[in-house]
């Protein structure tokens, strides 16, 4: 239990440093932390999807160069520097011992309006 | 078991359902659900959906992979070529006028649970509620293959509904099925969903239903049907939504070729009258929930309050169904405490709920015994 404890309290640092809380907290909320690759990721990602589709994973970096290399095969408009700075941004932050996300509760969503 | 038999059964036991908990019908505005994704639509119900032996449709999770498609009913068509004789461009109109039959079946997302693989693998994080238990309404699908007449080579069924992936390199949905479970009696192209037509995100105007299989192969707003004598190397369905046929230790590679379509739904149970961090009052609470299994009855649930030392056999509400929700419940006299409750099923066949997760590169089919900490004040 100390172990993870301070494994939880490593990956907060390293994400706001000087205010592990917050970090955690931003981290299961969903918020993408302020870095210089965030612009990047939101512009490559979120073409097809919302945020919300990255902050909950919790993955090694292995999985997410995977991830992100699947992504470009999909479609993604990235650049092998690209693919390797967002790689990176994910795996910075969600990795597989940070604490987990807290799904929004919600109601449901408007359905779409039929053609007819 | 005949159908009508089966819609009796169902309409007596969602009857007395709604009797032993009549407080959870789906309200507009109500937050009955998680928000997994935005874009694309991914919702969980919440725990408190998991009382009745009927999911209400508004109550009913959202599992995309792209943006929902808006069909035009009018205009809508099924093509059913390939391999047969007579290949067909069927209306809404056409399938309304074949023969209806009516069936409850429980629709299971493949990665329901995935959040609980350790290690952690990628996909929607769903925890428990990407399911529900819906009367379908529809054609048996292996009507209208009969009327397109498949050749004699005819083998699998590849097939793909109208959603369109935001990008054109990216993998259209497109799911294959042995045409033997294509042709099951109880395979349906549904037009109903709990008497209703299919509301336009749930497949409008037909979905494929397949009882007992998991939801990867229930493809909503079907538009075309290919009968072939190989298996579709379609994405989808020669990479994605794929099972170790053994699975290994925990985060271990795979290879390619031990990983198989997954077919029938495993036992699995879970608690719906309670959800994690509740806070109850010393007394009598109900422990309620369902329990369910692909291609089996539901035959023992047990519950544990004591974090699995001791349990104790629930009682059912209404009859084991083949593909359905089974309603269990029993009442648990709760002291002041902190407490992890449980629930477990056994199926007809005699099939258990692992104690946890079965871990998996996709995350999927998590069936690992349910597990809900609440804490009990004076």
């Amino acid at each position: 239990m100390t172990m993870i404890v301070a494994l939880l309290l490593a990956s907060a640092r390293a994400i706001a440093g000087e205010d592990p809380a917050a970090a955690a907290a931003a981290l299961t909320e969903g918020s993408m932390p302020d870095d210089a690759a965030k612009p990047l990721v939101q512009g490559k990602c979120m073409l097809c999807h919302t945020g919300d589709y990255l902050t909950q994973q919790r993955l090694n970096e292995g999985q997410w160069q995977k991830t992100v290399e699947k992504m470009r095969k999909f479609g993604a408009p990235a650049s092998d520097e690209e693919v390797k700075i967002i790689s990176a941004y994910l795996s910075k932050y969600w990795t597989q011992d940070a604490p987990p996300a807290k799904p929004v509760r919600a109601a449901a969503p408007p359905a779409p309006r039929p053609a007819r | 078991m005949s159908l009508n038999r089966r819609e009796l059964l169902t309409g007596a036991a969602v009857a007395a359902c709604w009797l032993r908990a009549p407080t959870l019908a789906g309200a507009k505005g109500r937050q009955d659900f998680f928000r997994m994704t935005e874009r694309p639509l991914n919702y969980e119900s919440v725990r408190g959906t998991f009382t009745t032996r009927i999911t209400p449709t508004e109550r009913f999770y959202l599992r995309n992979h792209f943006d929902l498609p808006v069909v035009d009913v009018e205009t809508w068509r099924l093509e059913v070529h390939g391999l047969v004789d007579k290949p067909l461009s069927l209306s809404v109109a056409d399938l309304t006028r074949m023969p209806q039959v009516t069936l409850e079946a429980v629709l299971h997302c493949a990665g329901n649970g995935r959040h609980f693989m350790a290690p952690h693998v990628p996909g929607v994080q769903w925890r428990y509620g990407a399911m529900g238990n819906a009367r379908w309404t529809g054609v048996r699908l292996k009507d209208v293959l009969a009327l397109a007449a498949p050749k004699a080579g005819a083998a699998f069924m590849q097939y793909q509904g109208a959603e369109k992936p935001m990008m054109s390199t990216t993998p259209p949905f497109v799911r294959c099925l042995p045409l033997a479970k294509a042709q099951h009696p109880d395979t349906l192209l549904a037009l109903r969903m709990n008497g209703q037509p299919l509301p336009a995100d749930r497949g409008q105007p037909v979905r494929v239903v397949v009882p007992g299989w998991v939801g990867d192969d229930w493809v909503r707003a079907i538009v075309d049907i290919e009968l072939r004598a190989d298996e579709s190397t379609a994405f989808y369905y020669a990479s994605g939504y794929r099972y170790p046929a053994t699975p290994g230790a925990p985060g271990a590679a795979i290879p390619p070729e031990q990983m198989k379509p997954m077919t029938k739904i495993n036992v699995k149970s879970i608690i719906g009258s309670l959800t994690d961090g509740d806070v109850l009052k010393a007394g009598v609470h109900p422990l309620v929930g369902v329990a369910f299994s692909g291609e089996a009855g539901i035959d023992r649930v047990e519950v544990s309050t004591d974090g699995g030392k001791t349990w104790y056999d629930a009682s059912f509400v209404g009859p084991s169904t083949p593909y359905g929700f089974r309603v269990f419940h029993r009442d648990w006299k709760a002291a002041p405490g902190r407490y992890q409750v449980l629930c477990r099923a056994t199926d007809t066949a005699g099939a258990k709920q692992p104690d946890a997760p079965v871990w998996n590169p996709g995350g999927y089919l998590n069936n690992a015994v349910d597990r809900v900490t609440i804490e009990v004040r004076s």
